[in-house]
């Protein structure tokens, strides 16, 4: 489990998001620290998704703050009231806010090394050089050093999350986001994936993962966050949450998840 | 008809060289009206959006021959009559047949490549932009970089058919009097008056231009896909 030194990257106060009349995250408060992964867990449609995707304001929330570094994401307070941030405002947060995506989302028409690059060359203004040296080295340490010049679709989807991880590191992100990152994946290829964010984790980063698998959340996450009907039911020490499931709903869900 | 197709073909050929070059040029100034067009159709900002569906609805609509006969003869006779010089020197250039003919084609195509691409840039998965937004691309630059380049491969057969429909819209340049394959027809069938020879020749070296375009955009296709990693043909 990860030492953690009490400096928050992501603090989440109030926060309501509603698609039409369907509210789906009904006051949302979340603290995570520096070095903690955080699993997010609960039945689909609990509004998992649309909170970590409200956290680099993929989905602009409508009430409440997420604070990444202490920076409010996606508003900037005025005299007259909030004011959603500009476009180049808002693509200088997200810099620091890594994402891992449920279908990859890789660039189909680059390279391996070219997706890693792409970021860092665009956004980061690094030299080519660079970004290929820092590139190869994120590639080696998921595993695929020897696939850098290949296209996405020459690879397998264990591979391509694993470049999806890859893409996310190469930016140097405070905050690492993952969303349901192996429920694409063929059965057999989760646990290579798996695998690369428990590293990720024992490294002390700062993560937040939304996920299905619960025997992963409970290996590697420090605490985990229960979530039902748009609101946050359990927010507790992964050990705890598991060998005592503070109701009787998440001791069924439990059983239900992990089967017997 | 034999002897009549060597006698005629040097002429039909220039003609066909026109017309190519006619295609082009109106391809080039469809190709920036469509992907400006269609950025603004799928802009949340209503005036660009509303003035884009505009745009498309009106030169979907008017057939390109009136097209022509408003760029050649309709606006520079207006601009005369203003008299105003600077009116006057904006559209002499359409005094040009070949200027006015390429802008005519330009605008009418524009709006058909418009669409094409838009629904292009539709039928990419949505975590394309998203993920290039999640690194810190702005929206231009995500759009520039990621949506587009991926956007023309898909739109590439679709913008290959639309190059074969200019190019025969080309013949329609013949009133106006660009020297083009259908003119050249016309005006060796009124003086040979041998007028099936003459226009079924037209007929096939058009036909011949188009399986020939059909077979380079073909082998273009296959190497686009290649150099995306994907082996056989989708």
């Amino acid at each position: 489990m990860a030492e953690t030194d009490g400096i928050p990257v992501l603090q989440i106060a109030g926060l309501h998001k509603s698609f039409g009349a369907n509210e789906v995250l009904s006051g949302i408060s979340l603290t995570v620290r520096r070095g903690e992964t955080v699993a997010v867990v609960g039945p689909s449609g609990s509004g998992k998704t649309t909170l970590l995707r409200c956290i680099n304001f993929l989905v602009p929330y409508d009430r409440g703050e997420v604070r990444v570094d202490g920076e409010l994401i996606g508003y900037r307070e005025a005299p007259s009231g909030r004011k959603m941030q500009s476009d180049r405002e808002l693509s200088r947060m997200r810099q620091r806010i890594g994402m891992v995506f449920q279908r990859f989302a890789l660039f189909p028409h680059k390279t391996v090394i070219e997706n890693l690059t792409e970021g860092q060359v665009q956004v980061l203004a690094r030299t080519r050089g660079a970004a290929e040296e820092l590139a190869l080295r994120v590639l080696e340490s998921v595993g695929l050093a020897d696939k850098a010049s290949c296209y996405p679709a020459e690879l397998s989807g264990g591979q391509q999350q694993r470049v999806g991880i890859a893409r996310a590191l190469c930016m140097e992100p405070i905050l690492l986001l993952f969303d349901e990152a192996t429920s694409a994946l063929d059965p057999e290829l989760v646990g290579e994936v798996l695998a690369v964010m428990r590293k990720l984790a024992d490294e002390d980063r700062t993560m937040v993962v939304v996920t299905h698998e619960l025997r992963f959340a409970r290996e590697a996450a420090d605490r985990i966050v229960f979530m039902e009907g748009g609101r946050i039911h359990a927010d507790l020490p992964t050990e705890q949450f598991f060998t005592a499931p503070p109701s009787p709903r998440i001791a069924a869900f439990l059983e239900a998840s992990l089967g017997k | 008809m034999i002897e009549f197709a060597i006698q005629y073909l040097p002429l039909y050929l220039q003609g066909a060289l026109v017309g190519l070059g006619l295609t082009a040029a109106a391809m080039a100034g469809a190709l920036v009206i469509g992907v400006l067009v269609a950025i603004g159709r799928l802009s949340s900002n209503p005036v660009l959006k509303y003035l884009t569906l505009a745009y498309v609805a009106v030169f979907r609509a008017v057939p390109p021959l009136v097209l022509l006969y408003i760029v050649y003869f309709g606006i520079p006779a207006w601009a005369m009559a203003s008299e105003s010089p600077a009116l006057i020197a904006l559209f002499s250039p359409l005094d040009n047949r070949f200027i006015a003919a390429t802008l005519a084609l330009a605008v009418n195509a524009g709006a058909y490549v418009a669409e094409i691409i838009r629904a292009s840039i539709l039928s990419l998965p949505a975590d394309q932009m998203e993920a290039a937004r999640s690194i810190g691309m702005t929206y231009p630059k995500a759009m520039r970089r990621i949506i587009l380049p991926q956007a023309f491969r898909i739109a590439f057969p679709p913008l290959c058919s639309e190059f074969i429909i200019i190019l025969k819209g080309t013949s329609l340049a013949s009133v106006i009097g660009v020297t083009e394959l259908m003119r050249n027809a016309q005006m060796i069938a009124s003086s040979t008056f041998r007028n099936l020879d003459a226009y079924v020749l037209a007929a096939l070296v058009y036909v011949v231009l188009v399986i020939v375009l059909q077979f380079i955009t073909v082998k273009i296709e296959a190497r686009m896909n290649r150099a995306m990693g994907i082996r056989s043909g989708r």
